[in-house]
């Protein structure tokens, strides 16, 4: 049987185990009957304030106050000499409430502090200003004047599309950090469990920990890429539902992102996604190969590294030309990711985009090495996890039989 | 190299070392298999055979000695997957999936075509019957069960070499006699079996060569009927005394070897090779307290004790 064979049959094992199409259905449908009951019952609460709330006011008010008032609330005049009848009954009937003017204080009485005491409020404050100027002798076209700001025209050389190909490279970032997460969990019960139900020893006799390892990590990458395409595809309908009520196409993303320019910067962007999946896919398989029980291991907290290292990357927007980003956009643990946003906001030359991608590719290559080295010696570990020092002392053995795991016998 | 007669050779180690930090685990240890064997492969608990094994699949590496593996007239240093069999010591599959998934995917990755590995499960399960729990999960099974199941998965490709690490562990004397019937079957259509067993009677009625390790050191490799021509000539006799037993009055009877204690009250007498057992029994019968006599002759399981017990490093 061939190497590749085995490899296939191993990553169409666990990409079949763990992919399972009925569950990411239910799932897509409960997402949506959620985001459907969320978005609805929002416009339902939403509706509610749409209607003006009721506010009395004493007649002896300003009218261009009144005016002012009546565009936010229902309001209805009092004779002034009613007022402390009126706040006795606010007081009987525990609602309701009154405003009324007292020189240059508004004085309000309510049951209880109102929901749009906001609004009410920066009406006043627009009152309060408009009197204070009038008083002054200002007119509202001097005002005016003064506030209006600088005359700007603008003229820019670089491309248009450095903004769309910045979220392009940022939803990319995403998409990984999505894809390796759901990973995370995969990766426990593809190694560690099998660690744990004794079933490795049977498998290794079979096929050879390379192999096995490769078909692991290809397996729970195709997974991770596939559950992070279901739940782009959840966006999309939830997108689709909300232009449906909202008026704004959900197409017209996709229009402002120009793809016919932008397709050959997504299929770079796609390459090193995958292979920036790939190589931390790999990463968690080395850490899930050292673990034997996920409950009690010091070594679960490894698996929230990647998620660091992409924030890490995002440094790269402040000055995507200096030494850091340049050092980031090279560096294996955050080249997938910065080295898009670099290209995204700056120019990079061809040959540093071709670099990063084959460091990134060598780095996912000996790490797969690794994780396969690891899980070996990890297996014959009855009983006991393996320490740093002996990872070390595996790594460091001119042979693989050099290292010696404890007797089993 | 030596030269091999490839024809009748599967696997031949020599001199094969292993020491991990403080223990020697195996010294200098050779034996060979042929093709049609069931070898047995014997020793106490920590004598090295689980580490050999591993050595003899590349899980662990030998520091020094010859594993020479000769499948369709080539040496080879590792068998390719299809070839080879193995139920290991430390029993696990997939307890949460179906029974029948997991068996053909392991058959798949030692190269059986999928529709081929599903007819040959379904055929076994039928065989162990199981068939109707083909779709259970494997957690479901009793632990008896779930040992059939693991034995399958070891032989369902159809392996030319099967290395069976206790096979018999966990099945009642029912289903262990089975076994032994699947095991023959298997061996008369052509498969070469390598059993590692702490069962001296079910492996006295399977194998035809043994090799017996203790501490790393083989302390027999031949055929059973050499073993028994080595050390089974001898008669043993068990005496049950009604008080103490007289172990220096026994032991100064004519023709006796050894004698010890083995439980309050009883004695087991190894007659040296050639001696009458009338002339002993006479002896015998002038002890005190005699209530019981039993004498037969040495079997594996009393072979396998007398060479441990003996070896000295």
């Amino acid at each position: 049987m061939s190497p590749f064979s085995q490899i296939i049959t191993v990553t169409l094992w666990e990409f079949r185990r763990f992919f399972k199409p009925k569950n990411e259905l239910i799932g897509i449908v409960v997402m949506l009957f959620i985001f459907s009951i969320g978005f609805f019952g929002g416009r339902y609460a939403a509706s509610g304030e749409e209607t003006k709330s009721e506010l009395v006011v004493a007649d002896n008010t300003d009218e261009y106050l009144i005016s002012m008032l009546q565009e936010s609330f229902e309001v209805t005049l009092l004779p002034a000499d009613e007022t402390g009848k009126h706040i006795g009954r606010i007081s009987e009937t525990e609602e309701g409430k009154y405003l009324q003017m007292q020189g240059d204080t508004f004085l309000l009485h309510a049951w209880e502090e109102p929901r749009q005491l906001g609004t009410l409020k920066g009406i006043l404050d627009e009152y309060d200003q408009l009197r204070n100027m009038e008083r002054e002798g200002v007119s509202g076209e001097t005002l005016e004047k003064i506030f209006q700001g600088a005359s700007l025209e603008e003229t820019y050389f670089q491309d248009s599309f450095r903004r769309n190909r910045n979220i392009v490279a940022i939803s990319f970032a995403i998409l990984m950090v999505l894809a390796v997460f759901v990973s995370f969990a995969y990766q426990f019960t593809a190694i560690t469990g099998e660690k744990q139900i004794k079933i490795t020893e049977q498998i290794v006799s079979a096929i050879r920990p390379q192999r096995w390892m490769d078909g692991k990590i290809l397996g729970i990458t195709l997974t991770g890429i596939a559950s992070v395409i279901t739940y782009s595809i959840i966006g999309l309908l939830a997108g689709m539902l909300v232009s449906q009520f909202t008026g704004y196409s959900v197409f017209s993303v996709f229009d402002s992102l120009y793809f016919p320019s932008l397709a050959p910067t997504v299929i770079l962007f796609l390459l090193f996604t995958i292979l920036g999946i790939l190589f931390w896919n790999a990463f968690l398989a080395a850490v899930a190969s050292l673990i034997n029980d996920p409950n009690n291991s010091g070594k679960t907290s490894f698996m929230m590294v990647p998620i660091l290292f992409v924030v890490l990357s995002l440094l790269v927007l402040n000055n995507p030309d200096g030494t850091p980003a340049v050092f980031l956009s090279w560096f294996p643990l955050t080249s997938a990711s910065a080295m898009p946003v670099r290209i995204a906001v700056s120019s990079v030359e061809w040959w540093q985009v071709a670099g990063s991608f084959a460091v990134l590719a060598l780095a996912f290559y000996f790490l797969r090495m690794l994780a396969a080295m690891i899980f070996r010696f990890s297996i014959l570990m009855t009983g006991k996890e393996l320490s740093w020092l002996e990872v070390f002392r595996a790594l460091t053995a001119k042979t693989p039989g050099k290292f010696q795991p404890p007797q089993s016998e | 190299m030596k030269a091999m007669n490839e024809k009748e050779t599967v696997l031949r180690i020599d001199l094969l070392n292993k020491r991990f930090k403080t223990v020697q685990a195996l010294r200098d240890l050779s034996f060979s298999v042929d093709r049609g064997d069931i070898f047995a492969f014997l020793g106490p608990n920590g004598a090295g055979k689980t580490t050999t094994l591993r050595i003899l699949l590349d899980m662990i590496r030998a520091d020094s000695g010859i594993i020479a593996w000769y499948f369709n007239g080539q040496q080879v240093s590792l068998p390719d997957p299809p070839l080879i069999g193995y139920l290991p010591e430390e029993r696990g599959l997939y307890t949460d999936l179906p029974v029948i998934r997991s068996l053909v995917y392991l058959a798949s990755i030692r190269g059986m075509q999928k529709n081929e590995a599903r007819t040959a499960a379904m055929e076994w399960l039928e065989r162990l019957d199981l068939a109707d729990r083909a779709n259970e999960k494997l957690m479901a099974l009793s632990k008896g069960n779930q040992q059939k199941i693991q034995f399958i998965s070891s032989i369902l490709h159809k392996p030319a070499f099967a290395i069976l690490d206790e096979p018999f562990s966990g099945l009642d004397p029912v289903n262990q006699e089975k076994f032994i019937n699947y095991i023959r079957e298997l061996n008369k259509q052509g498969m070469t079996i390598l059993l590692s067993s702490h069962q001296m009677t079910l492996v006295e009625k399977l194998a035809n060569k043994v090799c017996l390790i203790n501490r790393g050191e083989s302390l027999f490799n031949g055929s059973m009927s050499e073993i028994y021509k080595a050390y089974g000539n001898k008669h043993m006799v068990d005496v049950t005394f009604k008080n103490a037993v007289p172990v220096a009055e026994i032991q100064s009877f004519d023709g006796v070897e050894s004698a010890v204690g083995t439980d309050p009250g009883t004695a087991r007498i190894v007659l040296q090779s050639g001696t009458r057992l009338a002339p002993f029994f006479s002896q015998l019968a002038g002890a005190d307290g005699v209530t019981h006599i039993r004498s037969h002759s040495r079997n594996l399981h009393d072979i396998f004790i007398t060479l441990v017990n003996n070896h000295q490093l």
